[in-house]
């Protein structure tokens, strides 16, 4: 099966987010929270990344990374109490985005 | 788990393998990592060690304490000096004033500072700051009697010329070891009895260190000086009682002074009422700015470094393409091979970031003496260290190690 070019866009603009975002990881701000929490939140951005090598290469465990990566993240957030009126913006994109890959679940490959 | 590790443990020694192979490729590669790891970890270590000093500055100012003087402590560009430079010193009247009329003040005490010469027989130590101070000064200050006692209230009265030496004055004063206590030290060209020895503080950052300080009572100074003189730096410092907050002992102080100042209501108070805390929230604003702006640069070095990682990595799947085939063909699964090359990545990103805190741990050994303060490489900083190193691996090594694991073996074999 030929990537469908929505899928392509996603992937494009999710490494693209992972690139900015990865800096973020050790910013003094998530620093502040705890000795582990740059640990943490570095394993979710990196789960999210490889979430989007997957969705590119048209793999199931892609888009489940990809759900499970941003539910970690949301608990993360409401964790630590950082969830802010900006972090919305993110949701509405990763709700998108799952919504997106589920149209082209059953079409993409089970294996590795 | 078992064949976890056995997996790590294959890919370690492939790794080291490869590093040992090409020595010069791994050492330019890597050093992007280093330098990256190193970047940051100095800045945090750097800001951490001066957020340490100063908050450690501020305590020793007294916490739960008011300084009453004529300018406001503040940050920021809208500073309204000449406003502040026609108000009058804090006065000995002030004090008095705060002493007899307070219900909320567990204690209060002025202090006036002056530089001198103090001298003991041939030895000498010049520019120290002698302070004079009044009885109740130590409640309000945080500092400890390393040897002898402080002031009584007959000697504060009486203006008895008694003195407390800071730990650098001491040791400057009598280098041979001897007991100061007893002793007769010279200053303002008159004897001084020395009753107490101020424990050792260290360098501080905020210049307010005991060490090159000397104590003497408020009323044997005002003698000598004009304890009002703005040059002097007159200041009353109020500690408030238990249970009750800054802000009531600042409402309270309000009101007390401006009585004994006769200010006429709607007129603006002709004193200012500083608290430690707005030196912690200014500091806490320019220690962001710099964590910033390290982390902005640190992070970009990171990236490059990354960056590197992955073309060593893509360079190592293109030389082992054969192997990984003929593993394929073995019954290899395409995790295997996936791990196998993720680790390597991991592993080489990991010797990174330790060489870039190899080095920030070795420069910590020396910057404390040439800067004056102590710097710590912590283990927070440390923990951070290697998780960006982990994370970079994982990060440039996933797409090289995924491409290795997707090949297919008959062709793998053939190149």
């Amino acid at each position: 099966m030929k990537r469908p070019l929505i899928l392509s866009i996603i992937c494009v603009i999710g490494f693209l987010w992972v690139v900015i975002t990865f800096p973020g990881v050790f910013s003094p701000s998530v620093k502040k929270l705890g000795v582990f929490m740059p640990a943490i939140y570095g394993l979710i951005v990196a789960a999210t990344f490889i979430s989007f090598i997957g969705v590119w290469h048209l793999k199931r465990w892609g888009m489940e990374l990809y759900a499970i990566s941003f539910f970690c993240k949301m608990l993360f957030f409401i964790l630590t109490k950082t969830f802010e009126i900006t972090s919305i913006a993110g949701v509405v994109f990763s709700v998108w985005f799952i919504i997106t890959y589920l149209f082209f679940y059953k079409k993409m490959d089970a294996n590795l | 788990m078992h064949l976890f590790f056995q997996l790590v443990k294959e890919s370690v020694l492939f790794a080291s393998q490869s590093l040992l192979a090409n020595k010069l490729r791994t050492f330019l590669s890597l050093l992007g990592i280093t330098i990256g790891i190193f970047a940051i970890i100095t800045v945090f270590t750097v800001t951490d060690s001066l957020e340490n000093n100063i908050r450690g500055s501020i305590a020793s100012l007294g916490n739960n304490v008011v300084i009453v003087e004529k300018w406001p402590w503040a940050f920021g560009a809208d500073y309204p000096w000449w406003k502040y430079m026609l108000r009058p010193t804090a006065s000995v009247d002030d004090l008095e004033a705060i002493i007899l009329n307070s219900k909320t003040t567990e204690a209060a005490a002025f202090r006036v500072d002056t530089k001198k010469r103090v001298q003991y027989f041939s030895n000498m130590v010049e520019n120290v700051t002698i302070s004079g101070v009044s009885a109740d000064y130590n409640l309000v200050s945080n500092f400890e009697i390393e040897q002898g006692r402080y002031f009584t209230q007959l000697e504060s009265d009486n203006a008895k010329n008694a003195v407390i030496l800071g730990k650098t004055v001491q040791e400057g004063l009598f280098p041979s070891g001897e007991s100061p206590l007893g002793k007769d030290v010279k200053m303002f060209g008159r004897k001084f009895t020395v009753i107490g020895i101020v424990k050792k503080q260290g360098e501080s950052m905020l210049g307010n260190s005991m060490d090159n300080q000397v104590m003497i009572p408020l009323n044997f100074i005002r003698n000598i000086l004009d304890v009002r003189a703005e040059t002097n730096e007159p200041y009353i410092a109020v500690k408030a009682k238990a249970g009750v907050s800054n802000e009531q002992l600042k409402d309270e102080l309000t009101g007390i002074l401006r009585a004994e100042r006769r200010l006429q209501p709607g007129t603006e108070d002709s004193f200012a009422l500083n608290e430690t805390s707005v030196l912690s929230k200014g500091f806490d604003g320019l220690f962001d700015v710099v964590g910033t702006v390290g982390w902005i640069i640190g992070g970009f070095s990171i990236l490059v470094g990354g960056f590197g990682i992955a073309n060593i990595m893509f360079v190592s799947v293109k030389e082992r393409t054969n192997l990984i085939g003929i593993q394929k063909s073995l019954g290899a699964k395409n995790y295997f091979i996936l791990l196998q090359f993720l680790s390597e990545a991991i592993f080489l990103s990991l010797i990174g970031g330790l060489l870039g805190l190899l080095v920030i741990w070795v420069i910590t050994l020396f910057a404390g003496d040439a800067f004056g303060m102590e710097i710590t490489l912590t283990l927070s900083n440390v923990v951070l260290g290697l998780t960006i190193s982990f994370l970079i691996g994982i990060i440039s090594g996933f797409v090289p190690a995924y491409s290795a694991a997707q090949l297919d073996p008959v062709e793998a074999i053939r190149q």
